[in-house]
């Protein structure tokens, strides 16, 4: 059994699922599981002149029944657990889950009896967005990625920098 | 609004072209490390695995195993270890596998 | 116990008190001690008897230009937790670390103009004198002190669950030990002709907001009273620094409340400063201070889009916004990061601003947001919103306790930049930072002028900064241990922090207390009577605090 193969075919068939199904509008919950308030400050400029998130055909709602993607950030917060699973069990599928912030992704806060560290502990999560805060642009990218419109980069960048010029390289 | 309407005229259209076009602006943004294998040694990694507050390093034998999704770009590895990192410039990192994010560096420098 | 009164010299009724002034009149009730410092330090620290804490409160509370600015509890126990280095900490290691037997020790901390004044009391058994003169302000410590320390105070008065979660066990970390009697659910009594209804609202709310837990107590359209839950956002960080070094522990600090990441930071550094006996060059001092007013600025264009948002002005939002990435711009070319995380450490700064970037782009930036602010003020439906909101007197703002542009819109011209205490040489502002922006009115539109007239000076102290000079430097922290306290002035008010560290330099107590912990407890307050559902979302950006500052 090659579980990375597996888990990049998973990852296909769920972006094709996702481009049939969401066509082209996607309504995004935002969820925060315990953040220090900067990611939030950062989705809440999605919608600013600079960035537009509607000129992509992204819609922020306020009800879960109306979504069809959730936006979390924080180290998922054990006290936060039913608000979290019933904020998304109130979606109606399908639905997409991305993680972002490096609360979100298990970095900065390890389990303990306060957190579970990681929103993949309580929710199923498709597409994780690395930063501290990820950027808007950051952002744009991972939701993109959410919907299948744009291509991942990580899975191609070693982070290893061996050439003189110092850069990452793909 | 005449007031709004003129000055937002006058202003013109802040609105960034990404993802069609990139943005000038990633270039200031903070991003996750690139490590220079060939810098790297045990000890090198060791101090920068004790210096990362976020847990995203850790060291195996002659790997470093770096998780791009627990860095913070917190710039602690690269004040150890000036010569053994340098910033990767990568701000797309979202991915829809978690262990797409955990990386292999080989620790390639000589010595102890 | 009758406090005891003494007469008031006449020196003391028209100056403000000093540390040492005061001093002396705690010194009349016999039973002191002083610790720590002197007011070289800007601090000074005296430890009372159980018996005299009530007294002496009374003293200090009645003192002119004094305030109480926090209270909290620790182990006076041994130093050293037992607990390795890079260990995370174990609930069992604290656990064995605290339940030494040692009586916790209360702490109150008091802000005068030149410094602050701390009083320590060792508690032995669970209650506390009644502090009445500081119970309307101390409440939400009150509460806290209870639910990590099992202590409460005298009046047997009813406390609030506030950080700790219904499910929270035996085991549960804490501070301490768990109280005797868990605490109630009980809030401000209300009385109302007719019936009123009560509703929870939230912790998920609107889209792009903190998740923030409220009771709206409502007649039907009119706030009757408004209630706070933030156990869902308790993060347990005071527990979490323990056994961290100083720079470890800033890590967490910054992301106590990351919105104002340089404040809480640099108040975190100071106490560790103080608590060692460390001062950083004054260079790396205007560093910390460049990077602090720009948090201002982008906080105070943030609250502004904020109140843009909550009065359905969307157009003046989007101006407001473009002023902010602006500014957020700003901060990551000259500092590197979007949010300045990571400038300040121990010792000083370990990230100068690229000085020339910030000359050039600055002015425009903030250009953006004075034309914005401008011309909403000339906005007739939005000025009539913000006028008359939420109202707070000079004198509810000086009984809660309250710091920041929401104190300062009453009139009180508190502003920690403005504290000459500190270390010689220590207080960047000096020389620079003349006057406190304040309002009169108390209501949104006076906290709305307020940040914007601090933006207007804030712009004003970089430049200042940057021509005497900003560096990358720190003074390395002296090996051994201490307790101090670190203040800094954060977009919200008065960020204040004390650390106790052992003789390995590892923190065995930190104390987090940023402006939105003191500034909550005025939001209730400022929502009740005459003002209507829509209203909230008005005062709540005209406070502009956040949840993860009050849950840390």
């Amino acid at each position: 059994m090659n579980p990375g193969r597996d888990e990049a075919e998973a990852a296909r068939r769920l972006r094709d699922t996702i481009s049939t199904q969401f066509g082209r509008s996607l309504h995004i919950r935002t969820l925060d599981t315990g953040s220090c308030a900067v990611c939030e400050q950062e989705i809440r400029l999605l919608t600013a002149p600079h960035y537009d998130l509607h000129r992509l055909g992204f819609f922020f709602t306020p009800a879960p029944r109306h979504a069809d993607l959730l936006l979390v950030t924080g180290p998922m917060i054990r006290a936060f657990d039913v608000a979290a699973r019933k904020t998304y069990e109130a979606m109606p599928g399908p639905k997409v889950v991305v993680a972002t912030g490096a609360c979100a992704l298990g970095g900065v806060y390890p389990k303990d009896p306060f957190v579970h560290g990681n929103a993949g502990e309580v929710l199923p999560v498709d597409v994780w967005i690395p930063g501290c805060p990820p950027s808007p642009l950051a952002l744009l990218h991972g939701l993109g990625v959410a919907v299948g419109r744009l291509a991942e980069m990580t899975p191609g960048l070693t982070f290893i920098a061996d050439s003189a010029a110092g850069g990452g390289e793909a | 609004m005449p007031l709004w309407f003129a000055r937002g005229l006058r202003r013109g259209v802040v609105t960034t072209r990404y993802p069609a076009r990139p943005d000038e602006s990633a270039a200031w943004l903070p991003t996750p490390p690139a490590f220079r294998s060939r810098q790297l040694t045990r000890d090198v990694a060791d101090r920068m695995v004790a210096v990362c507050p976020a847990t995203a390093l850790r060291r195996r034998d002659d790997t470093l195993i770096f998780d791009v999704g627990a860095c913070t770009a917190c710039g602690r590895c690269a004040e150890t270890a000036p010569d053994a990192v340098a910033p990767s410039g990568e701000f797309e990192l979202a991915a829809t596998a978690r262990s797409a994010l955990i990386k292999e560096i080989p620790i390639r420098g000589g010595g102890r | 116990m009758t406090p005891t009164h003494l007469p008031i010299p006449a020196s003391l009724s028209r100056a403000a008190a000093t540390s040492e002034q005061l001093v002396e009149r705690l010194n009349a009730l016999g039973g002191l001690e002083v610790r720590d410092g002197g007011a070289t330090r800007g601090t000074v620290t005296v430890r009372t008897l159980g018996e005299t804490l009530e007294a002496a409160t009374h003293v200090v509370a009645g003192a002119p230009g004094a305030r109480l600015a926090d209270m909290f509890a620790g182990g006076s126990g041994p130093t050293g937790s037992g607990v390795s280095p890079g260990d995370r900490v174990s609930p069992r290691a604290s656990r064995a670390a605290d339940n030494g037997g040692d009586a916790p020790t209360l702490r109150l901390v008091w802000a005068l103009e030149s410094g602050y004044l701390l009083t320590e009391t060792e508690i032995h058994g669970d209650r506390y004198p009644a502090l009445s003169d500081i119970a309307p302000a101390a409440f939400v410590e009150e509460c806290e002190i209870y639910e990590q320390f099992g202590i409460r105070p005298a009046t047997g008065k009813p406390l609030n669950r506030l950080m700790l979660p219904p499910h929270a066990g035996p085991d549960f970390p804490r501070m301490r030990h768990r109280p005797a009697r868990p605490p109630e659910e009980v809030h401000a009594p209300h009385t109302v002709g007719g019936q009123a209804f009560e509703f929870p609202f939230g912790p998920v709310r609107q889209v792009g907001v903190e998740s923030l837990y409220y009771g709206l107590v409502t007649s039907g359209e009119e706030v009757v009273d408004v209630y706070l839950f933030t156990w869902h956002k308790h993060r347990g960080l005071e527990w979490r620094l323990r056994g961290t070094t100083p720079r470890e522990g800033l890590f967490f600090a910054e992301r106590a409340e990351g919105l104002s990441a340089v404040a809480v930071g640099w108040a975190v550094a100071a106490a560790a400063e103080a608590a060692l006996g460390s001062t950083p060059p004054p260079a790396a001092a205007r560093t910390r201070a460049v990077a602090l007013e720009l948090e201002r600025l982008y906080n105070h264009a943030a609250a502004m889009a904020a109140l843009c948002q909550a009065t359905g002005l969307t157009v003046g939002q989007s101006a407001a916004e473009i002023a902010l990435e602006r500014l957020l711009r700003v901060n990551a070319a000259s500092f590197g990061h979007r949010y300045l995380f990571g400038v300040i450490e121990p010792g000083g700064a370990s990230r100068a601003p690229d000085a020339e970037v910030l000359r050039r782009d600055l002015p425009a930036a903030y250009g953006e947001l004075r034309r914005a602010a401008d011309a909403l003020l000339s906005t007739n439906s939005f000025v009539d919103r913000l006028e008359a909101c939420g109202i707070l007197t000079a004198e509810q703002a000086r009984r809660l306790g309250l710091v920041g542009p929401v104190a300062r819109a009453t009139g009180m011209a508190t502003d920690s930049r403005l504290n000459a205490g500190g270390p010689p040489d220590g207080n960047p502002y000096a020389g620079h930072l003349v006057t406190a922006v304040t309002a009169d009115g108390g209501d949104a539109l006076a906290r709305f002028q307020v940040m914007l007239g601090e933006a207007a000076e804030s712009v004003r102290l970089i430049g200042e900064f940057l021509d005497a000079g900003t560096e990358a430097k720190s003074a390395p922290l002296p090996p051994g241990g201490g307790r101090g306290l670190g203040w800094a002035e954060s977009s919200r008010g008065e960020v204040l922090a004390w650390v106790a560290l052992d003789q390995d330099g590892r923190i065995t107590r930190a104390r987090l207390r940023p402006g939105s912990v003191r500034n909550w407890r005025g939001f209730d307050d400022a929502c009740r009577s005459q003002n209507v559902f829509t209203d909230i979302p008005i005062i709540e950006a005209s406070f502009w605090l956040t949840a993860a500052g009050l849950a840390r």
